[in-house]
């Protein structure tokens, strides 16, 4: 099929950007986006031009680096689906599509749509892990999980923190990803000892990164490729009310 | 970490708590408010509804919830505005194309816009009734008067949409931010919050269509 891509084109974090449409023919319905994207770069290269940069790792929906917000849409139009699991089929010959970066302060754009994401290691760093000691690993049953609480951590975990829910917010709110791991940690029995301080210095470093405020618009949960329920937004809120009036 | 509950208050989660709390408060007040304007439908000649009126303002209590509902509205309005401002910063850049990805409603969408709305109504509506000595004495009469006229109606008309549409989206919200919320009966709070901006924004809407078509100015 034959596309007309509209794309944003910035040199640099501080150049000025704009749009740059491009004729792509001979797409196949069955090539990914990226793909997609990869032809029109070989074309591109061919003919001495540069080539569209843009994040793109496992290419199989599992390390969160592909992003892209495709015709309004965080990670296209399909639901549950990142940009590199998106196929051309969802899309018809003849179509205009427009592709942008994730925008964000706190997601600075680096070059055309490749964003600095780092900010979300910087709420990682504040706290998304565990390090009251643990010993070596325990028995597969020494520490019994409920079931119910394993399959609400493990939904949760299913977050691959590629930013979707902050390129949807209409706030460029970072709270579906940071409840998600806020409420991976706090369902287990692991995540307790430090599951206060935790969740008081994971929302101040977001708050500190310039992320928006949440409006509870539910954009996030909608775009989020891997379905992360607003529920964990709602356990964080929790959470964090809890700690900031009852922690010593 | 030792929680420093000034700041953790006045962090995201922290303002967006204390707006859900006057909000929720303020839905309270919105309930009596409509229980007690309804007297003016109950006779003919008001006298239920002027009777209502003067208890209230001869009520030696009156200053000191009015202060607490000046409180209320001055803390919501000053964070909206501030959590507004930041969520606008925090997107310096618009996008080209903008899609709903299924989460926002008519009323989500437009919380700053029916917000402000809503203060502008509320000016007016103190002046035309709180800070207007002439209606005290029959306010049946001056309320009548000011919704039954062409431009009255229209003014309480769109405040009062403008209420209805903000609250159809303020109340789940509400218990969202406060963490008063879980899959198990988050349906059953969405429908009541909408229930609620409909029921409180019809309810209120009955004054000025009522009012109008009955007048006979229409
Ligand atoms: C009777 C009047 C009002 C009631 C009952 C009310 C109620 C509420 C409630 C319950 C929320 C949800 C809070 C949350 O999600 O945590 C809210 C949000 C909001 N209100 Fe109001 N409000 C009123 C008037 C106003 C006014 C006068 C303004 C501003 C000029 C305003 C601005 C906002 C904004 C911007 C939001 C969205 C922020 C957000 O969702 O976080 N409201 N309101
Ligand atoms: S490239 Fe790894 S998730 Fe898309």
């Amino acid at each position: 099929m034959k596309l007309t891509l509209n794309i944003w084109r910035q040199a640099g974090p501080e150049s000025e950007g704009q749009f740059e449409t491009h004729a792509l023919d001979g797409v196949s319905e069955d090539m990914s986006f990226l793909e997609m994207l990869d032809l029109l770069n070989q074309k591109l290269v061919m003919s001495g031009r540069e080539a569209v940069a843009f994040d793109h790792d496992c290419r199989e929906g599992i390390c969160g680096m592909c992003s892209l917000v495709i015709n309004g849409e965080a990670h296209g139009p399909v639901k549950g689906t990142t940009t590199c699991q998106l196929h051309m089929r969802s899309f018809s010959d003849g179509d205009q599509i427009v592709i942008e970066p994730f925008r964000a302060a706190a997601f600075p754009i680096i070059r055309d749509l490749v964003v600095d994401r780092s900010s979300f290691d910087s709420i990682i760093m504040a706290g998304g892990f565990i390090s009251a000691r643990t010993g070596s690993a325990p028995d597969g049953n020494a520490i019994l999980v409920p079931k119910t609480d394993s399959d609400k951590a493990m939904d949760a975990a299913a977050c691959i923190g590629c930013g979707g829910c902050v390129a949807a917010c209409p706030n460029a709110a970072a709270m579906l990803f940071t409840a998600a791991k806020v409420t991976h940690l706090a369902s287990l029995p692991q995540g307790q000892p430090e599951r206060q301080s935790r969740v008081l210095s994971m929302v101040k470093e977001m708050d500190e990164q310039g992320f928006g405020n949440c409006t509870n618009e539910r954009e996030c949960e909608a775009a989020c490729p891997k379905e992360i329920s607003v529920a964990t937004i709602a356990q964080m809120n929790r959470d964090y009310l809890k700690a900031a009036i009852f922690t010593d | 970490m030792r929680g420093n509950l000034g700041r953790a208050l006045s962090a995201s989660i922290g303002k967006k708590a204390w707006m859900a709390i006057s909000g929720l408060l303020l839905v309270g007040f919105l309930c009596a408010h409509l229980a007690g304007n309804l007297l003016l439908f109950i006779d003919q000649d008001g006298s239920a509804f002027n009777a209502y009126a003067e208890a209230l303002s001869s009520n030696p209590l009156l200053p000191a919830a009015e202060l607490v509902l000046a409180t209320l509205f001055i803390a919501h309005i000053a964070l909206g505005l501030k959590v507004s401002s930041q969520n606008r910063d925090a997107r310096k850049v618009r996008y080209r194309v903008s899609a709903n990805h299924g989460g926002r409603t008519p009323g989500s969408a437009t919380m700053l816009v029916t917000g402000v709305l809503i203060l502008v109504f509320l000016v007016i509506h103190l002046l035309d009734f709180r800070l207007d000595d002439s209606t005290h004495g029959d306010m049946a009469a001056a309320v009548r008067k000011r919704l039954g006229s062409g431009s009255g109606a229209w003014t309480y008309g769109i405040g009062i949409a403008a209420l209805g549409l903000h609250l159809s989206h303020a109340f789940a919200s509400a218990f969202q931010t406060l963490g008063l919320n879980h899959p198990k009966y988050d349906n059953a709070i969405q429908l009541a919050g909408k229930g609620i901006g409909v029921v409180l924004g019809l309810g209120f809407l009955a004054f000025p269509v009522i009012l109008y078509f009955s007048s006979g100015a229409a």
